[in-house]
């Protein structure tokens, strides 16, 4: 058995070669997970998948009557169509949105009081503007 | 919601154990169940109790086939009156769950003596199960994280409309139910995890079985469940619940979904399956390694380690692969496949590309769907982040993967729809348990006489003299925030969530509660004109048309004649055999002559097309043509070019700058017979399309191979009936030919319904030889 292991070994030099774990190599933490997912997520929801497929202008264009071209943020009217940057903008809204739940929960530690204030108001508005503007939108785009 | 919300004041104020507790849980879930029952009854209030659009069509058919002939007679029905000449074995073909639930309830309630129509089960089906959906999501997040949190997720999943889309009253589809028994399994399986009892796996086993009859996205269970423990694996959070669930929900739920006709040999032959069995090697793998670890030293541990594992991951690979190549496992179909690589179908598979609810997902389908979830979705996530455990890396996974999937296809949205509720729920249970929790006078009692000394600051905010009852929350906090703040927060928040059920309620009376059969329009006045055409269409074909006619449509509409014409059809929507779909596209999109040939050779004698132009209809064929178009160019290159139907400048147009290929080929002059001679108001010229706001091009023209047969009151349907060949122009100089001895061929007529060759002669009372039988 010895001898069949040391067969190639007649031919072969051994390397001098030190496998290790690269030191990067370890579990990530779970804020880089979420951060992760809270991309991905970024990216999905923003049609990124469509803007693939599909290839849609980043902005579009109109002309209007006196045939000036006009640059369109919206596809209007079209619940299965978008530009890239509407995508992203909305997208935006609703990462903000979700962040805003986040902070109003952070604003239950140990703080100074103005911080906490900020704070509070800071995820309450990302909240709330992110809502608005959303539901602004997708008002632009219903028929 | 407000339920909900109100639930959790009540809770903190009235705090008795049981009692308030399990009543309120009871009456809010009775509640979600009612609500969402009667939010799905739009359609059946507007219209009646119909069936919606194209797949419920055939349910439809195939439950009425299976209550009156039994349930053996279902499994062994073919249906000669689908895909002429080719027949579909419907028992091998089919998910029967949705057959055997309603199966179920009509004899259930027969055998009561309660007489219901077998079609009204089929209509209400959908919005009963929605309830269950509810209590499973409700006990889904129970486990999850809280039963506050529970109560909210039912109250979301009852009405979001990601959901509603595909269970209102009518749409009698396979989702409607797989919703529940997906989100079942889910609970039962992390029930499983968190006891590691048997019972609960094998449990998990049997709802993933009524899934897998039920619904094809089992196989989303099936990929779902083995990547939660191969995650957990890696995370070092193996034990030995995991191995027992795994273990057991894996071999029973295997052998289980086995027995389903449709599924047959799948889960171990095709790639969908094989993560679940690398895991359950895996596990296998893992627990041997660790009962090795125990009598082992650890340079020895090391080397048999090394040595396991390199072995383990070559021999599974060699096997995989050389299973493949021989043929045993079937690599990825295309419905798959194109989730992964997602310009897959643009580019081979036009069929599945060309249906609307396999695009791509937009932005606004998922505000439109999930409205004020989409953004509370990652706070749920952060949330389960945070406070990690096994169950909650399920949670995760399932967010990322649901969420990846839904952005490929808009139909899997529905998938997203309940895990974006759970999490979402979370979400705002958190929320509110933090804002609302500071007057709860329970937990902090004893602070109610001694201050804390920095309450001067509280005092400063809350100008209203509440402060004495202003309780802190968490004593060693420097300060909490003043009521008045948090309340406002609160009531924000009830304001946004009673949005969502109005936004809810809107989305579902406006875009999902339409048959689709039959169509309504509105007046300025607010009149409501019903526009029957579909139904009346097909009643004509049930009542005028020879029983074995069979009837040349465009795929969509095959399960509506066969349902509702009772008419044999040649393609529909179970796009199994695409070379035939592109045969028919080939006819709709070739000129008279060269389709005349092709309707000649499929035994066609009528043929239906759908034509919008004169109300505006946007769903009609000539919309749909160039996926014919394309469909048909992709199984014969040389005759149908997709370019041909373009203008020089590369535009789709019917009117007189189209491309002639276009203003001659059978499906425009279908649409358009007769048409030019048709002036709808006084300022439009004769022949004007409304659909696509032109005057067609090619107007007079008669049809020569075809006659029309019946056509709507609104031109919505139009049938046109194939002539017969011409008779023979008789002879005046008759040359007689010479009888030639050549044998003449059996099939002269083609209107015989096919004769066999080498046909046994059977002579009474003898034996037939051996090789007639053959």
């Amino acid at each position: 058995m010895e001898a069949l292991y040391s067969l190639p070994f007649t031919v072969l030099e051994v390397p001098n070669l030190k496998l290790r774990k690269p030191g990067w190599v370890k579990q990530p933490s779970a804020m880089f997970m979420f951060s992760m997912v809270l991309l991905s997520y970024f990216l999905v929801t923003g049609g990124i998948i469509y803007d693939v497929i599909v290839e849609p202008p980043s902005i579009g264009s109109t002309t209007d009557e006196k045939g000036n071209s006009k640059p369109v943020a919206f596809m209007p009217y079209r619940v299965n169509g978008q530009y890239i940057m509407e995508g992203l903008a909305s997208s935006f809204l609703f990462t903000m949105g979700g962040l805003g739940f986040v902070i109003l929960d952070q604003v239950n530690k140990t703080m100074p009081r103005l911080n906490r204030i900020l704070l509070l108001c800071m995820g309450f508005a990302a909240i709330l503007i992110s809502f608005f503007m959303c539901r602004v939108f997708m008002r632009m785009k219903l028929p | 919601m407000a339920d909900a919300g109100t639930k959790a004041e009540i809770r903190s104020n009235m705090w008795k154990p049981g009692g308030w507790q399990s009543l309120l849980t009871f009456v809010i879930l009775t509640l979600a169940w009612l609500v969402g029952f009667s939010s799905r009854l739009f359609a059946v209030i507007r219209f009646e109790s119909i069936i919606h659009e194209f797949d419920p069509w055939f349910n439809y058919r195939s439950t009425h086939y299976m209550v009156e002939n039994g349930f053996y007679n279902f499994l062994n029905w073919f249906d000669d009156r689908a895909w002429y000449p080719l027949g579909r074995i419907v028992g091998g073909t089919v998910y029967p769950g949705l057959m055997v639930t309603s199966g179920t309830i009509h004899w259930v309630l027969h055998a009561l003596h309660i007489p219901v129509h077998i079609r009204d089960i089929c209509v209400f089906l959908a919005p009963i199960f929605s309830g269950l959906t509810a209590l499973a999501c409700y006990f889904f997040t129970k486990e999850i994280w809280s039963p506050g949190a529970g109560l909210f997720a039912a109250c979301f999943i009852a009405i979001v409309p990601g959901y509603i889309s595909r269970s209102v009253a009518g749409s009698y589809d396979n989702e409607g139910i797989a919703i529940f028994a997906l989100m079942f399994t889910y609970y039962l399986w992390i029930k499983a995890v968190k006891t590691g009892s048997m019972n609960w796996a094998i449990f998990t086993a049997l709802s993933y079985f009524y899934m897998v009859s039920a619904w094809g996205g089992y196989v989303f269970i099936i990929n779902l469940i083995p990547l939660h423990v191969f995650v957990l694996l890696l995370m070092g959070r193996y034990s030995q619940r995991i191995f027992i669930a795994y273990t057991t929900f894996f071999i029973v739920g295997l052998i289980l979904s086995m027995q389903i006709p449709f599924v047959g040999f799948q889960p171990i032959k095709t790639s969908e399956h094989m993560a679940s069995a690398g895991v359950f090697a895996l596990l296998i793998a893992y627990a041997v390694i660790k009962y090795v670890q125990s009598f082992l030293t650890k340079a020895e541990f090391k080397y048999f380690f090394l040595c396991a594992v390199a072995g383990s991951a070559a021999i599974i690979f060699c096997a995989v692969v050389g299973l493949t190549w021989a043929g045993y496992i079937h690599p990825w179909s295309g419905r798959f496949y194109s989730l992964y690589d997602t310009g897959y179908a643009k580019i081979h598979i036009p069929i599945i590309a060309s249906v609307s609810e396999h695009q791509p997902t937009t932005w606004v389908s998922f505000f439109f769907d999930l409205h004020i979830l989409v953004c509370a979705f990652p706070a749920g996530v952060w949330y389960c982040v945070k406070q990690i455990n096994d169950e909650r890396v399920f949670v995760i996974l399932y967010a990322i993967f649901a969420s990846y999937f839904a952005g490929v296809m808009v139909r899997l949205m529905l998938t997203l729809t309940p895990i974006v509720c759970v999490l979402a729920s979370i979400a705002f249970s958190r929320t509110f348990e933090i804002y609302l929790k500071d007057d709860a006078p329970k937990s902090q009692s004893k602070v109610e006489e001694e201050e804390p000394p920095d309450s001067k600051n509280d005092r400063l905010y809350d100008k209203v003299g509440k402060t004495k009852k202003t309780k802190e929350e968490r004593p060693k906090d420097q300060d909490t925030l003043g009521m008045n703040i948090k309340t406002i927060v609160v009531i924000a928040l009830l304001m946004m969530l009673m949005l969502f059920a109005v936004h809810c309620t809107w989305v579902t009376s406006s875009a999902y509660s339409s048959p689709s059969i039959v169509l309504a329009s509105y007046n300025h006045d607010g009149s409501r004109t019903i526009l029957d055409d579909f139904r009346e269409a097909y009643f004509w074909l049930r009542q005028n048309t020879d029983d074995k006619a069979r009837v040349m449509s465009w795929w969509d509409y095959g399960y509506q004649i066969a349902g509702m014409g009772n008419k044999t059809t040649l393609v529909d929507n179970n796009t199994w055999n695409n070379s035939h779909i592109a045969l028919v596209g080939k006819a709709m999109s070739s000129n008279e002559t060269e389709a005349y040939k092709i309707m000649r050779m499929l035994d066609v004698d009528y043929v239906l097309v759908i034509f919008g132009g004169v109300i505006g209809y946007s769903g009609d064929d000539i919309n749909k043509f160039l996926w014919m178009v394309r469909i048909a160019e992709g199984e014969h290159p040389k005759d149908i070019k997709e370019s041909d139907y373009f203008t020089p400048q590369g535009e789709f147009r019917v009117d007189s700058g189209g491309s002639q290929t276009l203003l001659n080929c059978l499906m425009y002059k279908l649409s358009y017979y007769r048409f030019g001679e048709l002036q709808l108001d006084f300022r439009s010229p004769p022949g004007f399309d409304r659909t696509r706001g032109v005057e067609i091009g090619n107007k007079n023209f008669d049809l020569t191979h075809l006659e029309e047969a019946y056509t709507s009151e609104h031109w919505l349907v139009r049938i046109y009936r194939v002539k017969d060949l011409d008779n023979r122009v008789k002879v005046t100089d008759p040359v007689i030919p010479k009888p030639k001895r050549k044998k003449p061929s059996k099939k002269t007529s083609r209107k015989k319904m096919g004769s066999i060759k080498n046909k046994p002669k059977i002579i009474k009372g003898k034996k037939p030889s051996k090789t007639g039988r053959k």
